[in-house]
Protein backbone atom coordinates (compact mmCIF):
# COMPACT_ATOMS: atom_id res chain seq x y z
CA UNK A 1 0.00 0.00 0.00
CA UNK A 2 2.88 1.95 0.31
CA UNK A 3 2.56 2.10 -3.60
CA UNK A 4 -1.05 3.61 -3.60
CA UNK A 5 0.18 6.62 -1.25
CA UNK A 6 3.20 7.25 -3.95
CA UNK A 7 0.34 7.57 -6.25
CA UNK A 8 -1.64 9.86 -4.25
CA UNK A 9 1.13 12.50 -4.23
CA UNK A 10 2.27 12.42 -7.32
CA UNK A 11 -1.14 13.05 -8.78
CA UNK A 12 -1.60 15.63 -5.78
CA UNK A 13 1.77 17.50 -7.20
CA UNK A 14 0.54 16.56 -10.84
CA UNK A 15 -3.26 18.93 -9.99
CA UNK A 16 -0.48 21.44 -7.90
CA UNK A 17 1.30 21.93 -11.56
CA UNK A 18 -1.56 21.77 -13.67
CA UNK A 19 -3.21 24.61 -11.37
CA UNK A 20 -0.33 26.85 -11.61
CA UNK A 21 0.36 26.37 -15.26
CA UNK A 22 -3.55 27.37 -15.64
CA UNK A 23 -2.82 30.39 -13.28
CA UNK A 24 -0.08 31.26 -15.24
CA UNK A 25 -1.90 31.31 -18.65
CA UNK A 26 -4.70 32.93 -17.21
CA UNK A 27 -2.54 35.80 -15.59
CA UNK A 28 -1.22 35.97 -19.72
CA UNK A 29 -3.93 35.90 -20.85
CA UNK A 30 -5.17 38.81 -18.71
CA UNK A 31 -1.90 40.89 -19.69
CA UNK A 32 -2.73 40.59 -23.60
CA UNK A 33 -5.73 41.57 -23.65
CA UNK A 34 -5.63 44.18 -21.67
CA UNK A 35 -2.45 45.73 -24.10
CA UNK A 36 -4.76 44.79 -27.14
CA UNK A 37 -7.67 46.62 -25.45
CA UNK A 38 -9.33 43.30 -25.42
CA UNK A 39 -13.21 43.39 -24.31
CA UNK A 40 -14.61 40.71 -23.10
CA UNK A 41 -18.28 39.26 -24.14
CA UNK A 42 -18.37 35.93 -22.10
CA UNK A 43 -22.10 36.24 -21.81
CA UNK A 44 -22.45 35.70 -25.22
CA UNK A 45 -21.45 32.76 -25.81
CA UNK A 46 -23.65 30.25 -24.08
CA UNK A 47 -26.17 31.27 -26.63
CA UNK A 48 -23.84 29.43 -28.91
CA UNK A 49 -23.92 26.41 -27.17
CA UNK A 50 -27.63 26.11 -26.40
CA UNK A 51 -30.74 28.99 -26.48
CA UNK A 52 -34.06 28.25 -25.01
CA UNK A 53 -37.44 30.15 -26.43
CA UNK A 54 -40.88 29.04 -25.44
CA UNK A 55 -39.69 26.52 -23.21
CA UNK A 56 -37.85 24.27 -26.02
CA UNK A 57 -34.43 23.95 -26.54
CA UNK A 58 -32.34 24.76 -29.55
CA UNK A 59 -28.87 23.98 -30.10
CA UNK A 60 -26.18 26.22 -30.99
CA UNK A 61 -24.05 25.79 -33.77
CA UNK A 62 -21.11 25.09 -31.35
CA UNK A 63 -23.25 21.86 -30.02
CA UNK A 64 -24.22 21.06 -33.37
CA UNK A 65 -20.34 20.88 -33.89
CA UNK A 66 -19.84 19.03 -31.16
CA UNK A 67 -22.51 15.92 -32.47
CA UNK A 68 -20.61 15.92 -35.66
CA UNK A 69 -17.14 16.13 -33.95
CA UNK A 70 -18.49 13.06 -31.84
CA UNK A 71 -19.80 11.29 -34.60
CA UNK A 72 -16.52 11.56 -36.78
CA UNK A 73 -14.41 10.40 -34.06
CA UNK A 74 -16.64 7.86 -32.73
CA UNK A 75 -16.85 6.07 -36.32
CA UNK A 76 -12.87 6.24 -37.06
CA UNK A 77 -11.96 5.45 -33.59
CA UNK A 78 -14.06 1.93 -34.31
CA UNK A 79 -12.40 1.82 -37.76
CA UNK A 80 -8.75 2.84 -36.44
CA UNK A 81 -8.98 0.04 -34.46
CA UNK A 82 -10.33 -2.41 -37.17
CA UNK A 83 -7.64 -0.97 -39.35
CA UNK A 84 -4.91 -1.45 -36.66
CA UNK A 85 -5.66 -4.52 -35.55
CA UNK A 86 -5.83 -6.13 -39.40
CA UNK A 87 -2.59 -3.93 -39.69
CA UNK A 88 -0.57 -5.23 -36.92
CA UNK A 89 -1.98 -9.45 -37.56
CA UNK A 90 -0.55 -8.65 -41.27
CA UNK A 91 2.59 -7.46 -40.70
CA UNK A 92 3.04 -10.09 -38.30
CA UNK A 93 1.47 -13.09 -40.82
CA UNK A 94 3.53 -15.67 -42.68
CA UNK A 95 2.67 -13.95 -46.19
CA UNK A 96 5.10 -11.68 -47.59
CA UNK A 97 2.93 -9.52 -49.16
CA UNK A 98 0.69 -8.77 -46.23
CA UNK A 99 3.50 -7.37 -44.65
CA UNK A 100 4.92 -5.80 -47.69
CA UNK A 101 1.69 -4.17 -47.55
CA UNK A 102 0.85 -3.39 -44.29
CA UNK A 103 4.62 -1.91 -43.86
CA UNK A 104 3.66 0.32 -46.93
CA UNK A 105 0.80 1.77 -45.19
CA UNK A 106 2.34 2.45 -42.24
CA UNK A 107 5.34 4.12 -43.96
CA UNK A 108 3.00 6.06 -45.58
CA UNK A 109 1.08 7.15 -43.12
CA UNK A 110 3.78 7.78 -40.74
CA UNK A 111 5.73 9.87 -42.96
CA UNK A 112 3.36 12.58 -44.17
CA UNK A 113 0.97 15.04 -42.34
CA UNK A 114 -2.45 14.51 -41.64
CA UNK A 115 -3.33 17.44 -42.94
CA UNK A 116 -1.47 16.96 -46.32
CA UNK A 117 -3.58 12.76 -46.35
CA UNK A 118 -6.73 14.92 -45.74
CA UNK A 119 -6.40 17.17 -48.36
CA UNK A 120 -5.07 14.38 -50.85
CA UNK A 121 -8.22 12.46 -49.95
CA UNK A 122 -10.55 15.34 -50.33
CA UNK A 123 -9.30 16.71 -53.58
CA UNK A 124 -7.82 13.50 -55.43
CA UNK A 125 -9.90 10.51 -54.20
CA UNK A 126 -12.82 11.93 -52.93
CA UNK A 127 -13.96 12.87 -56.32
CA UNK A 128 -12.80 9.93 -58.16
CA UNK A 129 -14.80 7.61 -54.96
CA UNK A 130 -17.57 10.18 -54.76
CA UNK A 131 -17.53 9.81 -50.87
CA UNK A 132 -19.20 13.26 -48.93
CA UNK A 133 -17.18 15.94 -46.47
CA UNK A 134 -18.00 13.56 -43.73
CA UNK A 135 -16.87 10.37 -45.43
CA UNK A 136 -13.72 11.84 -46.17
CA UNK A 137 -13.08 13.17 -42.93
CA UNK A 138 -13.75 9.85 -41.03
CA UNK A 139 -11.42 7.56 -43.84
CA UNK A 140 -8.78 10.11 -43.31
CA UNK A 141 -8.81 9.87 -39.54
CA UNK A 142 -9.36 6.57 -39.61
CA UNK A 143 -6.52 5.31 -41.55
CA UNK A 144 -4.22 8.42 -40.06
CA UNK A 145 -4.59 6.87 -36.82
CA UNK A 146 -4.83 3.71 -37.36
CA UNK A 147 -1.06 2.84 -38.51
CA UNK A 148 -0.23 4.24 -34.30
CA UNK A 149 -2.93 1.98 -33.46
CA UNK A 150 -1.48 -0.89 -35.53
CA UNK A 151 2.37 -0.29 -34.18
CA UNK A 152 0.69 -0.09 -30.41
CA UNK A 153 -1.59 -3.60 -31.33
CA UNK A 154 1.98 -5.19 -32.65
CA UNK A 155 3.75 -4.18 -29.52
CA UNK A 156 0.79 -5.67 -27.32
CA UNK A 157 1.52 -9.17 -29.46
CA UNK A 158 4.47 -9.91 -29.82
CA UNK A 159 5.58 -9.19 -25.75
CA UNK A 160 3.26 -11.90 -25.15
CA UNK A 161 5.22 -14.99 -24.02
CA UNK A 162 5.93 -17.74 -26.96
CA UNK A 163 4.73 -20.48 -24.29
CA UNK A 164 1.20 -19.17 -24.72
CA UNK A 165 1.38 -20.06 -29.01
CA UNK A 166 3.11 -22.94 -28.09
CA UNK A 167 0.40 -24.24 -25.39
CA UNK A 168 -2.56 -23.38 -28.06
CA UNK A 169 -0.48 -25.27 -30.70
CA UNK A 170 -0.67 -28.40 -28.59
CA UNK A 171 -4.16 -28.41 -28.28
CA UNK A 172 -4.70 -28.15 -31.45
CA UNK A 173 -6.16 -24.72 -31.65
CA UNK A 174 -5.87 -22.85 -35.28
CA UNK A 175 -4.08 -19.79 -35.82
CA UNK A 176 -7.07 -17.73 -35.71
CA UNK A 177 -8.27 -19.35 -32.68
CA UNK A 178 -5.26 -18.59 -30.92
CA UNK A 179 -5.42 -14.81 -31.57
CA UNK A 180 -8.93 -14.67 -30.91
CA UNK A 181 -9.14 -16.20 -27.51
CA UNK A 182 -5.36 -16.49 -26.23
CA UNK A 183 -3.69 -13.80 -27.71
CA UNK A 184 -5.28 -10.71 -28.09
CA UNK A 185 -7.70 -10.80 -24.95
CA UNK A 186 -4.16 -10.37 -23.34
CA UNK A 187 -2.56 -8.19 -25.94
CA UNK A 188 -5.30 -6.01 -25.84
CA UNK A 189 -5.50 -5.94 -22.14
CA UNK A 190 -1.59 -4.41 -21.91
CA UNK A 191 -2.03 -1.83 -24.77
CA UNK A 192 -5.11 -0.55 -23.38
CA UNK A 193 -2.92 3.06 -21.94
CA UNK A 194 -1.34 3.35 -25.03
CA UNK A 195 -4.27 3.21 -27.23
CA UNK A 196 -6.20 5.56 -24.63
CA UNK A 197 -3.90 8.14 -25.91
CA UNK A 198 -3.97 7.26 -29.37
CA UNK A 199 -7.69 7.57 -28.88
CA UNK A 200 -7.03 10.89 -27.46
CA UNK A 201 -4.83 11.82 -30.35
CA UNK A 202 -7.44 11.00 -32.58
CA UNK A 203 -10.34 13.40 -30.97
CA UNK A 204 -7.82 16.42 -31.10
CA UNK A 205 -6.97 15.23 -34.43
CA UNK A 206 -10.78 15.98 -35.59
CA UNK A 207 -10.20 19.61 -35.66
CA UNK A 208 -8.05 19.14 -38.35
CA UNK A 209 -11.62 18.26 -40.38
CA UNK A 210 -12.71 21.88 -40.72
CA UNK A 211 -9.80 22.33 -43.38
CA UNK A 212 -12.37 20.95 -45.88
CA UNK A 213 -15.58 22.36 -44.25
CA UNK A 214 -17.02 19.79 -42.62
CA UNK A 215 -18.88 21.27 -39.66
CA UNK A 216 -17.40 20.08 -36.56
CA UNK A 217 -16.36 21.78 -33.38
CA UNK A 218 -13.31 23.88 -35.05
CA UNK A 219 -15.27 25.03 -37.96
CA UNK A 220 -18.44 26.02 -36.20
CA UNK A 221 -16.07 28.16 -33.99
CA UNK A 222 -13.96 29.59 -36.95
CA UNK A 223 -17.87 30.72 -38.16
CA UNK A 224 -18.43 32.29 -35.29
CA UNK A 225 -15.35 33.87 -34.79
CA UNK A 226 -15.62 35.25 -38.18
CA UNK A 227 -18.45 36.97 -37.89
CA UNK A 228 -18.27 38.22 -33.80
CA UNK A 229 -14.89 38.78 -33.51
CA UNK A 230 -15.19 36.64 -30.11
CA UNK A 231 -11.47 35.74 -31.09
CA UNK A 232 -10.85 34.79 -27.11
CA UNK A 233 -13.76 33.30 -25.67
CA UNK A 234 -15.16 31.02 -28.25
CA UNK A 235 -11.28 29.98 -28.64
CA UNK A 236 -11.30 28.98 -24.66
CA UNK A 237 -14.43 27.70 -24.68
CA UNK A 238 -13.62 25.03 -27.86
CA UNK A 239 -10.24 24.23 -25.99
CA UNK A 240 -12.32 23.75 -22.83
CA UNK A 241 -15.11 21.22 -24.44
CA UNK A 242 -11.96 19.59 -26.16
CA UNK A 243 -10.32 18.58 -22.76
CA UNK A 244 -13.80 17.53 -21.43
CA UNK A 245 -13.58 14.96 -24.28
CA UNK A 246 -10.66 13.68 -23.64
CA UNK A 247 -11.21 13.82 -20.14
CA UNK A 248 -14.41 11.75 -20.75
CA UNK A 249 -12.50 9.58 -22.76
CA UNK A 250 -9.71 8.58 -20.09
CA UNK A 251 -12.60 8.14 -17.96
CA UNK A 252 -14.50 5.77 -19.91
CA UNK A 253 -11.17 3.62 -20.68
CA UNK A 254 -10.04 3.48 -16.99
CA UNK A 255 -13.68 1.68 -16.45
CA UNK A 256 -12.93 -0.27 -18.42
CA UNK A 257 -10.01 -1.16 -17.48
CA UNK A 258 -11.15 -1.86 -14.32
CA UNK A 259 -14.02 -3.92 -15.54
CA UNK A 260 -11.62 -6.63 -17.41
CA UNK A 261 -9.44 -6.32 -14.07
CA UNK A 262 -11.85 -7.30 -11.89
CA UNK A 263 -11.98 -10.95 -12.82
CA UNK A 264 -9.40 -11.67 -9.57
CA UNK A 265 -6.57 -12.41 -11.31
CA UNK A 266 -3.86 -9.97 -10.14
CA UNK A 267 -0.26 -11.30 -10.86
CA UNK A 268 -0.63 -11.12 -14.70
CA UNK A 269 -1.48 -7.91 -15.44
CA UNK A 270 1.37 -5.89 -13.67
CA UNK A 271 3.78 -5.10 -16.31
CA UNK B 1 3.25 -51.02 -18.03
CA UNK B 2 1.71 -52.67 -21.08
CA UNK B 3 -1.57 -51.88 -22.03
CA UNK B 4 -4.69 -53.99 -23.01
CA UNK B 5 -4.94 -52.02 -26.19
CA UNK B 6 -2.11 -54.09 -27.82
CA UNK B 7 -3.81 -56.44 -28.64
CA UNK B 8 -6.53 -54.65 -30.19
CA UNK B 9 -5.24 -52.28 -31.93
CA UNK B 10 -2.83 -53.49 -35.21
CA UNK B 11 -0.53 -50.96 -35.17
CA UNK B 12 1.70 -51.21 -31.77
CA UNK B 13 4.17 -48.30 -32.28
CA UNK B 14 2.30 -45.61 -31.41
CA UNK B 15 5.58 -42.85 -32.52
CA UNK B 16 8.18 -43.85 -35.42
CA UNK B 17 10.86 -41.46 -35.52
CA UNK B 18 13.21 -42.08 -37.91
CA UNK B 19 16.53 -40.38 -38.64
CA UNK B 20 16.04 -37.53 -37.61
CA UNK B 21 17.96 -34.06 -38.27
CA UNK B 22 17.87 -31.10 -36.74
CA UNK B 23 20.12 -28.10 -36.79
CA UNK B 24 19.55 -24.61 -35.30
CA UNK B 25 21.60 -21.59 -36.62
CA UNK B 26 25.15 -21.36 -34.85
CA UNK B 27 25.30 -24.24 -36.08
CA UNK B 28 24.04 -26.26 -32.70
CA UNK B 29 23.26 -29.92 -34.12
CA UNK B 30 20.02 -30.33 -31.81
CA UNK B 31 19.78 -34.12 -33.56
CA UNK B 32 21.74 -35.90 -35.18
CA UNK B 33 20.23 -39.33 -36.80
CA UNK B 34 18.01 -39.57 -34.07
CA UNK B 35 15.74 -42.70 -34.55
CA UNK B 36 13.08 -43.88 -31.65
CA UNK B 37 10.23 -46.27 -32.02
CA UNK B 38 7.56 -45.89 -28.89
CA UNK B 39 4.61 -48.40 -28.19
CA UNK B 40 1.24 -48.00 -27.35
CA UNK B 41 0.75 -47.49 -23.93
CA UNK B 42 4.87 -47.66 -23.55
CA UNK B 43 5.82 -44.66 -20.73
CA UNK B 44 9.45 -43.88 -22.77
CA UNK B 45 11.84 -41.40 -19.94
CA UNK B 46 14.47 -39.75 -21.60
CA UNK B 47 17.13 -38.44 -19.98
CA UNK B 48 20.54 -36.61 -20.92
CA UNK B 49 22.31 -33.06 -19.87
CA UNK B 50 20.98 -29.50 -20.80
CA UNK B 51 21.17 -28.39 -24.39
CA UNK B 52 21.38 -32.91 -25.37
CA UNK B 53 18.38 -31.90 -27.82
CA UNK B 54 15.86 -33.66 -25.09
CA UNK B 55 13.44 -30.79 -26.15
CA UNK B 56 13.75 -30.07 -29.68
CA UNK B 57 12.46 -33.92 -29.63
CA UNK B 58 9.50 -33.74 -28.40
CA UNK B 59 8.77 -30.89 -29.87
CA UNK B 60 9.63 -32.28 -33.24
CA UNK B 61 6.67 -34.88 -32.18
CA UNK B 62 4.02 -32.09 -31.86
CA UNK B 63 5.23 -29.69 -34.66
CA UNK B 64 6.27 -27.20 -32.74
CA UNK B 65 9.94 -27.40 -34.83
CA UNK B 66 10.07 -28.78 -37.68
CA UNK B 67 13.40 -31.56 -38.62
CA UNK B 68 15.66 -30.87 -41.41
CA UNK B 69 15.30 -34.75 -42.08
CA UNK B 70 13.46 -37.66 -41.32
CA UNK B 71 10.46 -39.10 -41.15
CA UNK B 72 7.89 -39.17 -37.96
CA UNK B 73 4.93 -41.03 -38.29
CA UNK B 74 2.30 -40.86 -35.06
CA UNK B 75 -0.14 -43.00 -34.60
CA UNK B 76 -0.41 -44.37 -38.22
CA UNK B 77 -0.33 -40.05 -39.05
CA UNK B 78 2.53 -38.78 -41.04
CA UNK B 79 4.23 -35.49 -40.02
CA UNK B 80 4.70 -34.24 -43.35
CA UNK B 81 3.73 -31.08 -45.57
CA UNK B 82 0.08 -31.93 -45.30
CA UNK B 83 -1.83 -29.48 -42.84
CA UNK B 84 -4.50 -31.98 -42.08
CA UNK B 85 -1.83 -34.46 -41.19
CA UNK B 86 -0.47 -32.03 -39.00
CA UNK B 87 -3.25 -30.91 -36.93
CA UNK B 88 -4.67 -34.25 -36.82
CA UNK B 89 -1.52 -35.01 -34.89
CA UNK B 90 -1.72 -32.08 -33.04
CA UNK B 91 -4.63 -32.87 -31.59
CA UNK B 92 -3.89 -36.31 -30.78
CA UNK B 93 -0.71 -35.36 -28.80
CA UNK B 94 -0.93 -34.03 -25.57
CA UNK B 95 2.27 -31.40 -24.11
CA UNK B 96 2.94 -30.75 -20.68
CA UNK B 97 5.64 -27.42 -20.58
CA UNK B 98 8.25 -26.90 -17.76
CA UNK B 99 6.87 -23.34 -17.81
CA UNK B 100 3.23 -24.37 -17.76
CA UNK B 101 1.57 -22.18 -20.45
CA UNK B 102 -1.65 -21.85 -18.29
CA UNK B 103 -3.83 -18.64 -20.25
CA UNK B 104 -3.36 -16.27 -17.25
CA UNK B 105 -6.73 -14.47 -18.55
CA UNK B 106 -9.14 -17.53 -18.37
CA UNK B 107 -9.92 -19.23 -15.25
CA UNK B 108 -9.00 -22.66 -14.33
CA UNK B 109 -12.35 -24.61 -15.51
CA UNK B 110 -12.13 -22.17 -19.02
CA UNK B 111 -8.62 -23.06 -19.73
CA UNK B 112 -9.19 -26.73 -19.31
CA UNK B 113 -12.32 -26.46 -21.83
CA UNK B 114 -11.19 -23.71 -24.14
CA UNK B 115 -10.20 -26.12 -26.82
CA UNK B 116 -12.53 -28.82 -26.18
CA UNK B 117 -15.07 -26.40 -27.32
CA UNK B 118 -13.05 -25.06 -29.97
CA UNK B 119 -11.60 -27.60 -31.36
CA UNK B 120 -13.75 -30.81 -30.73
CA UNK B 121 -16.36 -28.76 -31.18
CA UNK B 122 -18.53 -29.50 -27.48
CA UNK B 123 -20.98 -27.62 -26.67
CA UNK B 124 -20.06 -25.07 -23.27
CA UNK B 125 -22.16 -27.39 -20.76
CA UNK B 126 -20.51 -30.74 -22.70
CA UNK B 127 -16.82 -29.15 -21.84
CA UNK B 128 -17.49 -27.88 -18.48
CA UNK B 129 -19.13 -31.44 -17.05
CA UNK B 130 -15.83 -32.95 -19.01
CA UNK B 131 -13.70 -30.01 -17.22
CA UNK B 132 -14.76 -30.98 -14.06
CA UNK B 133 -14.48 -34.70 -13.87
CA UNK B 134 -10.46 -34.28 -15.12
CA UNK B 135 -10.03 -31.20 -12.55
CA UNK B 136 -11.53 -34.12 -9.83
CA UNK B 137 -8.96 -36.20 -11.35
CA UNK B 138 -5.99 -34.06 -10.43
CA UNK B 139 -7.70 -33.04 -7.20
CA UNK B 140 -8.35 -29.29 -8.34
CA UNK B 141 -12.29 -29.60 -8.34
CA UNK B 142 -12.49 -26.83 -5.42
CA UNK B 143 -10.16 -24.41 -7.90
CA UNK B 144 -12.21 -24.42 -11.27
CA UNK B 145 -12.82 -20.90 -10.28
CA UNK B 146 -9.53 -19.40 -9.72
CA UNK B 147 -7.34 -18.32 -12.02
CA UNK B 148 -3.53 -19.27 -12.90
CA UNK B 149 -1.49 -16.36 -10.88
CA UNK B 150 -4.24 -17.59 -7.79
CA UNK B 151 -2.49 -21.28 -7.57
CA UNK B 152 0.78 -22.71 -6.71
CA UNK B 153 3.37 -24.04 -9.15
CA UNK B 154 2.24 -27.69 -8.46
CA UNK B 155 -1.67 -27.22 -9.38
CA UNK B 156 -1.18 -24.71 -12.13
CA UNK B 157 0.91 -27.84 -13.38
CA UNK B 158 -2.00 -30.33 -12.65
CA UNK B 159 -4.11 -27.98 -14.45
CA UNK B 160 -2.19 -27.94 -17.28
CA UNK B 161 -1.97 -31.66 -17.11
CA UNK B 162 -5.70 -32.03 -16.92
CA UNK B 163 -5.94 -28.98 -20.00
CA UNK B 164 -3.80 -31.53 -22.38
CA UNK B 165 -6.21 -34.63 -21.44
CA UNK B 166 -8.80 -32.69 -22.06
CA UNK B 167 -8.37 -33.01 -25.72
CA UNK B 168 -8.38 -37.22 -25.27
CA UNK B 169 -4.90 -37.05 -26.29
CA UNK B 170 -3.67 -40.64 -27.75
CA UNK B 171 0.30 -39.71 -26.73
CA UNK B 172 1.30 -37.32 -23.95
CA UNK B 173 4.75 -35.42 -23.61
CA UNK B 174 6.22 -34.38 -20.53
CA UNK B 175 8.97 -31.99 -21.24
CA UNK B 176 10.52 -30.89 -17.28
CA UNK B 177 7.64 -31.16 -16.13
CA UNK B 178 8.53 -30.77 -12.88
CA UNK B 179 11.64 -28.96 -13.06
CA UNK B 180 10.12 -25.34 -12.31
CA UNK B 181 8.68 -26.74 -9.09
CA UNK B 182 9.31 -25.79 -5.73
CA UNK B 183 10.62 -29.38 -3.89
CA UNK B 184 7.28 -29.54 -2.45
CA UNK B 185 5.43 -29.60 -5.11
CA UNK B 186 7.00 -31.95 -7.15
CA UNK B 187 5.74 -35.25 -5.64
CA UNK B 188 1.92 -33.72 -6.50
CA UNK B 189 2.87 -33.36 -10.36
CA UNK B 190 5.00 -36.48 -10.33
CA UNK B 191 1.81 -38.61 -8.24
CA UNK B 192 -0.82 -37.64 -11.37
CA UNK B 193 1.73 -38.23 -13.53
CA UNK B 194 2.06 -41.96 -12.46
CA UNK B 195 -1.63 -42.44 -12.42
CA UNK B 196 -1.97 -41.36 -15.82
CA UNK B 197 0.84 -44.09 -16.79
CA UNK B 198 -1.43 -46.52 -14.58
CA UNK B 199 -4.09 -45.88 -16.76
CA UNK B 200 -2.53 -46.93 -19.96
CA UNK B 201 -1.17 -43.62 -21.08
CA UNK B 202 1.47 -43.78 -23.96
CA UNK B 203 3.77 -41.10 -22.97
CA UNK B 204 7.24 -39.76 -23.50
CA UNK B 205 8.50 -37.96 -20.40
CA UNK B 206 11.96 -35.90 -20.39
CA UNK B 207 12.63 -35.37 -16.74
CA UNK B 208 15.08 -35.14 -14.32
CA UNK B 209 12.94 -37.13 -11.63
CA UNK B 210 15.49 -40.67 -11.91
CA UNK B 211 13.28 -41.85 -9.01
CA UNK B 212 9.88 -41.56 -11.71
CA UNK B 213 12.36 -43.27 -14.50
CA UNK B 214 13.22 -46.00 -11.99
CA UNK B 215 9.51 -46.69 -10.76
CA UNK B 216 7.56 -45.40 -13.63
CA UNK B 217 9.08 -46.05 -16.91
CA UNK B 218 8.97 -48.92 -18.91
CA UNK B 219 12.14 -47.66 -20.97
CA UNK B 220 15.26 -45.39 -20.46
CA UNK B 221 16.80 -43.54 -23.29
CA UNK B 222 20.13 -41.49 -22.67
CA UNK B 223 20.89 -38.94 -25.12
CA UNK B 224 23.68 -36.27 -25.49
CA UNK B 225 24.73 -34.01 -28.41
CA UNK B 226 21.25 -35.34 -30.61
CA UNK B 227 22.20 -38.98 -30.23
CA UNK B 228 20.83 -41.49 -28.38
CA UNK B 229 23.43 -43.01 -26.40
CA UNK B 230 22.10 -45.95 -24.67
CA UNK B 231 18.64 -47.17 -24.01
CA UNK B 232 17.03 -50.12 -21.73
CA UNK B 233 14.38 -50.89 -19.16
CA UNK B 234 15.05 -48.82 -16.09
CA UNK B 235 16.49 -52.28 -14.74
CA UNK B 236 19.80 -52.38 -17.06
CA UNK B 237 19.98 -48.26 -17.27
CA UNK B 238 20.18 -48.17 -13.89
CA UNK B 239 21.63 -50.84 -12.42
CA UNK B 240 24.15 -52.10 -16.00
CA UNK B 241 24.84 -49.00 -18.12
CA UNK B 242 26.93 -50.08 -21.14
CA UNK B 243 28.50 -47.27 -21.84
CA UNK B 244 31.12 -45.13 -19.90
CA UNK B 245 29.14 -42.16 -20.89
CA UNK B 246 25.98 -42.93 -19.20
CA UNK B 247 27.65 -44.31 -16.06
CA UNK B 248 29.28 -40.82 -15.96
CA UNK B 249 26.29 -39.11 -15.98
CA UNK B 250 24.08 -41.36 -13.67
CA UNK B 251 27.15 -40.85 -11.59
CA UNK B 252 26.82 -37.02 -12.00
CA UNK B 253 23.07 -36.94 -11.45
CA UNK B 254 22.62 -39.45 -8.70
N1 LIG C 1 15.12 -22.06 -30.94
C1 LIG C 1 16.42 -22.36 -30.87
N2 LIG C 1 17.34 -21.59 -31.49
C2 LIG C 1 18.64 -21.88 -31.46
N3 LIG C 1 19.15 -22.93 -30.81
C3 LIG C 1 18.31 -23.75 -30.14
C4 LIG C 1 16.90 -23.50 -30.15
N4 LIG C 1 16.31 -24.46 -29.43
C5 LIG C 1 17.29 -25.27 -29.00
N5 LIG C 1 18.50 -24.84 -29.43
C6 LIG C 1 19.78 -25.50 -29.18
O1 LIG C 1 19.66 -26.86 -29.53
C7 LIG C 1 20.32 -27.67 -28.59
C8 LIG C 1 19.33 -28.64 -27.99
O2 LIG C 1 18.40 -27.92 -27.22
P1 LIG C 1 17.24 -28.60 -26.38
O3 LIG C 1 16.53 -29.55 -27.26
O4 LIG C 1 16.46 -27.52 -25.77
O5 LIG C 1 18.05 -29.40 -25.28
P2 LIG C 1 17.53 -30.03 -23.91
O6 LIG C 1 16.05 -29.95 -23.87
O7 LIG C 1 18.04 -31.41 -23.92
O8 LIG C 1 18.17 -29.24 -22.82
C9 LIG C 1 20.92 -26.75 -27.56
O9 LIG C 1 22.28 -26.57 -27.88
C10 LIG C 1 20.16 -25.46 -27.72
O10 LIG C 1 20.97 -24.38 -27.41
MG1 LIG D 1 14.82 -28.89 -22.52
Amino acid sequence: MQWRSATRITSAVDVAKFLLTLGLLAWLVGRGSEQLGYQWHWRRIPAYLLTVTDGHWHAGPLLDGLLVTLEITAISLVLAAVIGLVTALLRLSGSLVGRILAIFYLETIRNTPLLVQIFFLYFVMAPILDISRFTTAVLALAFFEGAYASEIFRSGIVAIDRGQWEAAHSLGLSRLATYRHVILPQAVRRVLPPLTSQAISLVKDSALVSTIAVYDLTMQGRVIVAETFLVFEVWFTLAAIYLLLALALSLLVRLVERRLGSHGQTAWNMP
Amino acid sequence: MEHAMNEEEPESDIIIARNLHKTFPGPVAALVDFSVTVRRGEVLVIVGPSGSGKSTFLRCLNGLEEVESGSIIVDGIPLDDNQRHRLEIRREVGMVFQSFNLFPHLDVLENVSLAQRLVRGKSRAEARGCSLELLARVGLADKAASYPAELSGGQQQRVAIARALAMMPRVMLFDEATSALDPEMIGEVLDVMRQLAEEGMTMVVVTHEMGFAREVSDRVLFMEHGRVIEEGTPGEFFNHPRRQRTREFLRQIL
